[in-house]
C-alpha cells in the first residue's frame, strides 16, 4: 500500500518509459467528422532551428581518508541533494542471508551512538526532507534532498547515520517484522512475484539470483552480528562516494564533506576485493508458471542475461531497448496499440557491475497471458533477423536522448546520474559524448546486438497469474512447462519450488 | 498523501521565511522563485496562461479541460478517462498515435490524466518545436475522427487498465472502494475508473456527443512554460486556437450536492488475494476552494508523512500492529473526502487498529500540536511542492491546478503564505470539525478466507454497483 494511488488515471502508466509505433494503423471506417472548425492548416508546423543543450560539469576531489567527493553546482531552484555512496549492495550478499545489504541499510537510521530511530526521523523530517536508504544490487545508497538553506544540518545527519549506526537488538527484531509484513505484501502481487522467480531463472543460485529484499526465511535467519560484520566490512570512506549537488557552491560542498566527513578513518585493514564476476553459467532457458487462481490479471515476462555496465556494446544496448520498450517501441505497439491486450508493454536492459538481466514484461487478462508471451518473444526475436530501419531508428534514438536530458533536469536525477557513473568508474565526459555514442549507433549494430545478446532461443518465460485461464495454450508450445502452485513458490533457490513438494 | 494535488496551494513567494525547528530564534531564508506569468483569454473563450524559463531547450504545453469523472454521462461510468484516451486517436488532419510521432520522436513526452474534476493533457518538447504542439492541440480541440477498430481496441487497453490498476495489486478494490463508497449523491460516487460493463457499453456516438459538449475553447486552460518567445507564442495562438469558435451552447455543469453524513456507516468487504487485512476510514471535507484545505492538509502531512508523523510513531513503530498507514486529504472541486488507509501487521485485529487510529485522531482534537510539528509539516510541504517545480512541466501542473481547480492562477504565487499561516489552532479546529463519529465511513477488507461461515454474500453486499446509472 505504499503506493496508493489518488484517483488519478494516466493514459501512460508513469513508471513505465513512454514510447509508441511508426505503424499507423491503416484507418477504415471513419466516423464524419466532430468538427466545428478547421484547423488553419492541414499538416503540422515544421520545427525551429533546435538549440544546443549544455550539461553543467562535475568536479571532485579525494578526502585524505579516500572519499571520492564530488559536486555539481546548479542555480536553480534552492534545492540540494547529496547522496552517500557505498560501493557494495545486495551481490555480496551471502546466498542464506539474502537481504542483508538491504535491511542493513535500512538500519542505518534505525539508531545512531547520539539519535534514536524516532529522533533521525524527526531531524530528517523537520529539514523537509524524507529517510532516504536503500541498497541496490552494486551500491548502497543514502541520500537527502533538501532545501538548499538546510545542507548542512542535512549532510550532519547523513554522516551521523552512515558512520555510527547501532543496530540495536530492539530495532533488528522490529524491521525483520516489518521486512516479513512488506515481503507478504509484495507477495500478492503477479508482476513483483514475476520479476523475483526471472531472476532465478536467469541467475540461479549465483549473485543477483535471490530477492533483494530477502526472503521469508532468509530475512529471520540475520543476527545482529551479521549487521555489525557486514557495517564493519563495507562502510568505509575507501569504498565511498559522496555526491552533492544543486544549488551549492563547489567551495562550500568540499567544506561541508570535509567537516562531517573528514574525520571518518579509514580501516586499517586492506579493503576486501569484491567477488570476481563469474561467467555466466549458461543457464538452460525455463518456462515456468506460478499458479496464483485469485490473481486478477496475470504478468508475464520474458528474461535472459543481458550485459555489464562497461560492455562496449553499451549504447547499442540502450538503443536496441528502445526500439522495443517504450509508448511507440515495439513491445507496446504490438500488445497494447494494435491489440489492446494490455495498458502496456515494455523491456528493460538492466546493466549493472557485472552482468545483469534483459526483461520484456506486460500485464494482461489471464485468458491472453500465452498470446502476450508469443508476442514478446516474437518482437525480442524479429529485432535479430532484420535491420531497424532508419525511419524508425532515429526516432528511437531520440527517445533515448531525450529521456536522458530529462533525468538530468531535476537535482536528485543529477546526482543520480553522476553517481551511477563514478560507481562503475566511468569518465563524466559521457555525460558530454552521451548524445554522439547514442547517434552513432546504426541499424546493423542493433541488429548485432540483439542477435549475440538478446537470443529468444535462450530466453526464460514467466507467467504469473490464474492458470488455468492460459496453461492448456502454453503447454502445446512448451510441454516442459514448470507449473509452481504460489503456496510451493520457493525464492530460496533456483529450484522455486518448496522441497517437500518436489515430488 | 503521495502526490495528491499539493499543486493546489503550492506557492512560492521571494523570500519565504520559514521557521526552523532547531533555532526558534534564527529564521532560514528561503529564496523561492516567483511564477511570473502571462494571462490571457481568447475571444472564444480559451484561456492562455504563459511562463517563461529559459533554462532548458525545452518547452512543457498543457491543456487543461474542466471536465472529469464527475461528469461521465449516465451509465457511462469511465468514460470520461476513455476519453482521454481516445484523444490519442486519429483527427481530421492526424492519424492515431501522430501526437507520438510529434512528442516521443523528437526526444520528447505526453501523457494526460483524468481524475473527477478535471482532464489534462500534456507534454514536453524541445523548445523548437512549440508551434508544431500547438497545432496538433488545435487540432484535437477541433474534432476527432476516431473508427470502430481503433475505438474498441483503445477501449480493451482501459480494460487492462482497470485489472492492472484495481484487480492485480491486492488492496487496489480497497481504493476502488473508497472512491465508490465515500459519497452517496454526488457523481464522485462513480470511480473514474468506471466499471467494465460501462465501459463496454460505450459508443462511437458517445465520443462525438462528448466532444462536442465539453471540448470546446471556453472550457480549455492553455499553458504554456519553458523556452520561448513570448511575442511569437501570441502570434501562433491567434493563428491556430483563436480560429476555433465558440459553440453557442451552455456547459453543462454538475451542481449535485453531497449530504451531509448523518450517522457512521460501516462496510466489510471479503476479497481474494488480500496478504494482510486493512481497514480504511473516510471522512467527507469540504471543497478545495476552502479556507480549511489548508489545516487539513498540513493535519495529513503530521498524522501520516515520514517516520516521525504520528500514526507512523503510534501503528508502525510503537504498537506494531500496522504495515503501513497512510493519510489522504483527497481536495477535489465540490467536496473532498480525506481518507486513512491501513494494512494490518501480521496477526493484528482490524477491531484494534481501528481503535488505535481514533485514539490518534482525539489526541489532534484535545490538544494542539506543538510548535515543531507545525514546523516539521511546513517544511515538509514546501520541500515537496520545490522539487515539483523544478521542471516546466511541473510548474505548469501547478498553474493548471491554480487556474482550472481554485479559480485563480495567481493562487500559485500566494498559496505559500496560506499555508504559513496555518496555526495549531486551526489544525484543532479542522479535527474537531470534520473527524466525526457521524462523518465517519469505516471499511474492513478482509480475506475471503477471513468470512463466518454462512455467509454467502459478499460483505459490501448491497453496496456494489450504485455506479449512478
Amino acid at each position: 500500500m505504499k503506493t496508493l494511488k489518488l484517483f488519478k488515471l494516466d493514459r501512460v502508466a508513469t513508471a513505465l518509459p513512454a514510447t509508441s509505433s511508426l505503424f499507423l494503423l491503416a484507418l477504415c471506417l471513419s466516423l464524419p467528422a466532430a468538427a466545428r472548425a478547421q484547423t488553419p492548416q492541414a499538416t503540422p508546423p515544421p520545427p525551429a532551428p533546435p538549440r544546443s543543450v549544455q550539461f553543467p560539469k562535475p568536479v571532485e576531489k579525494t578526502l585524505a581518508n579516500g572519499l571520492r567527493v564530488i559536486v555539481i553546482e546548479r542555480a536553480g531552484a534552492p534545492l540540494v541533494a547529496a547522496q552517500l555512496l557505498i560501493k557494495v549492495g545486495g551481490e555480496v550478499d551471502p546466498p542464506e542471508l539474502a537481504g542483508l545489504s538491504n535491511m542493513t541499510a535500512d538500519l542505518l537510521t534505525k539508531g545512531t551512538e547520539k539519535r534514536t530511530a524516532t529522533q533521525i526521523a524527526e531531524a530528517i523530517e523537520a529539514l523537509g526532507g524524507s529517510r532516504d536508504s536503500a541498497a541496490r544490487w552494486d551500491a548502497t545508497r543514502v541520500g537527502v534532498n533538501v532545501m538548499s538553506s538546510k545542507a548542512s544540518p542535512a549532510l550532519e545527519i547523513l554522516a551521523d547515520v552512515v558512520r555510527r549506526p547501532t543496530f540495536k537488538e530492539e530495532e533488528i527484531e522490529r524491521l525483520r517484522q516489518q521486512t516479513l509484513d512488506d515481503l507478504t505484501v509484495e507477495l500478492g502481487e503477479p508482476g513483483s512475484i514475476a520479476r523475483y522467480v526471472a531472476a532465478r531463472t536467469v541467475f540461479g543460485d549465483a549473485p543477483y539470483g535471490h530477492p533483494l529484499a530477502g526472503t521469508p526465511e532468509s530475512i529471520t535467519r540475520i543476527t545482529r552480528d551479521d549487521f555489525l560484520k557486514y557495517h564493519r566490512r563495507w562502510y568505509r570512506p575507501d569504498n565511498a562516494i559522496l555526491v552533492l549537488g544543486g544549488d551549492v557552491k563547489v567551495k562550500n560542498a568540499f567544506a561541508l564533506a570535509q567537516q562531517y566527513f573528514g574525520d571518518w578513518k579509514k580501516p586499517a585493514e586492506p579493503l576486501p576485493p569484491l567477488p570476481a564476476p563469474k561467467p555466466m553459467t549458461s543457464v538452460e532457458p525455463r518456462v515456468v508458471v506460478v499458479d496464483k487462481p485469485d490473481a486478477g490479471q496475470a504478468a508475464v515476462l520474458v528474461a535472459r542475461a543481458g550485459i555489464d555496465r562497461s560492455d562496449p556494446d553499451y549504447f547499442r544496448g540502450l538503443v536496441a531497448n528502445s526500439v522495443l520498450s517504450g509508448y511507440s517501441g515495439r513491445l507496446n505497439q504490438e500488445i497494447r496499440i494494435k491489440r489492446g491486450l494490455s495498458y502496456g508493454a515494455g523491456s528493460l536492459l538492466d546493466t549493472r557491475r557485472n552482468i545483469g538481466p534483459f526483461i520484456a514484461s506486460a500485464q494482461t487478462k489471464n485468458q491472453s497471458a500465452a498470446q502476450v508471451a508469443e508476442l514478446l518473444l516474437g518482437e525480442v526475436s524479429r529485432l535479430a533477423t532484420a535491420p531497424v530501419p532508419d525511419i524508425e531508428l532515429n526516432p528511437r534514438k531520440a527517445v533515448v536522448i531525450g529521456n536522458f536530458a530529462r533525468n538530468l533536469e531535476t537535482v536528485a536525477g543529477l546526482v543520480t546520474q553522476v553517481g551511477t557513473l563514478a560507481l562503475y568508474s566511468i569518465s563524466f565526459d559521457e555525460i558530454n559524448r552521451y548524445i554522439a555514442n547514442v547517434q552513432n549507433v546504426t541499424a546493423s549494430d542493433v541488429q548485432r546486438f540483439a542477435s549475440s545478446h538478446l537470443d529468444a532461443k535462450s530466453t526464460s518465460i514467466v507467467i504469473v497469474g490464474n492458470a488455468k485461464e492460459f496453461l492448456p495454450e502454453l503447454r502445446k508450445k512448451y510441454p516442459q512447462v514448470e507449473v509452481i502452485p504460489m503456496a510451493q513458490l520457493d525464492l530460496n533457490t533456483a529450484l522455486l519450488r518448496k522441497k517437500q513438494a518436489a515430488n | 498523501m503521495k502526490q495528491r494535488k499539493l499543486g493546489a496551494w503550492l506557492a512560492i513567494l521571494t523570500a519565504l521565511v520559514v521557521s526552523s525547528v532547531y533555532a526558534r530564534n534564527s529564521i532560514a531564508q528561503v529564496s523561492m522563485p516567483r511564477i511570473v506569468f502571462r494571462d490571457n483569454t481568447l475571444p472564444n473563450g480559451m484561456r492562455v496562461l504563459s511562463a517563461v524559463d529559459h533554462s532548458s531547450p525545452t518547452v512543457a504545453i498543457q491543456v487543461w479541460y474542466h471536465v472529469g469523472s464527475k461528469d461521465d454521462p449516465p451509465g457511462r461510468s469511465g468514460f470520461a478517462h476513455l476519453f482521454e484516451h481516445i484523444m490519442f486517436k486519429a483527427t481530421k488532419n492526424m492519424k492515431s498515435e501522430m501526437m507520438d510521432r510529434l512528442t516521443e520522436d523528437v526526444g520528447g513526452f505526453n501523457n494526460a490524466f483524468t481524475n473527477p474534476d478535471v482532464t489534462v493533457y500534456y507534454e514536453v518538447v524541445p523548445s523548437n518545436y512549440l508551434e508544431t504542439l500547438l497545432w496538433a492541440e488545435a487540432d484535437r480541440l477541433s474534432g476527432l475522427t476516431v473508427d470502430e477498430p481503433n475505438f474498441k481496441s483503445e477501449r480493451s487497453v482501459v480494460e487492462e487498465e482497470y485489472r492492472q490498476s484495481y484487480l492485480a495489486p491486492p488492496y487496489g478494490m480497497l481504493e476502488y472502494l473508497i472512491e465508490q463508497q465515500s459519497f452517496t449523491t454526488h457523481p464522485y460516487r462513480r470511480p473514474t475508473i468506471g466499471s467494465i460493463e460501462d465501459l463496454e457499453a460505450a459508443s462511437l456516438a458517445d465520443v462525438r456527443k462528448f466532444h462536442e459538449t465539453f471540448y470546446r475553447p471556453d472550457n480549455a486552460t492553455l499553458i504554456v512554460v519553458g523556452d520561448f518567445d513570448p511575442k511569437q507564442l501570441d502570434a501562433w495562438v491567434a493563428k491556430y486556437m483563436a480560429a476555433i469558435p465558440k459553440p453557442p451552447l451552455p456547459l453543462p455543469r454538475v451542481n449535485m450536492k453531497e449530504p451531509e453524513r448523518s450517522a457512521e456507516r460501516r462496510i466489510t468487504h471479503f476479497a481474494g488475494n488480500v496478504p494482510l487485512p486493512a481497514i480504511a476510514l473516510t471522512y467527507l471535507t469540504p471543497a478545495e476552494k476552502s479556507p480549511d484545505a489548508e489545516p487539513l492538509q498540513v493535519a495529513a502531512t503530521i498524522l501520516a508523512q515520514g517516520e516521525s508523523s504520528r500514526l507512523y510513531k503510534s501503528l508502525i513503530y510503537d504498537q506494531q500492529i500496522a504495515q503501513s498507514a497512510d493519510a489522504t486529504p483527497d481536495l477535489r472541486e465540490d467536496a473532498s473526502v480525506f481518507y486513512f488507509n491501513v494494512v494490518l501487521a501480521t496477526g493484528k485485529k482490524p477491531e484494534d487498529v481501528e481503535r488505535a487510529l481514533l485514539a490518534e485522531l482525539k489526541k489532534m482534537q484535545d490538544a494542539p500540536v506543538s510548535a515543531a510539528e507545525l514546523d516539521k509539516a511546513k517544511n515538509q510541504l514546501v520541500t515537496t511542492e520545490l522539487r515539483q517545480r523544478e521542471t516546466s512541466n511541473g510548474k505548469a501542473l501547478a498553474l493548471g491546478s491554480s487556474a482550472v481547480l481554485l479559480g485563480d492562477p495567481n493562487r500559485v504565487n500566494t498559496d505559500l503564505a496560506r499555508l504559513q499561516a496555518v496555526t495549531a489552532a486551526d489544525v484543532q479546529r479542522v479535527m474537531k470539525k470534520y473527524f466525526t463519529a457521524a462523518n465517519r465511513l469505516v471499511i474492513y477488507y478482509l480475506p475471503e478466507t477471513a468470512k463466518p461461515p454462512g455467509t454467502g454474500a459478499p460483505g459490501a453486499n448491497g453496496q456494489k454497483g450504485g455506479q449512478g446509472k
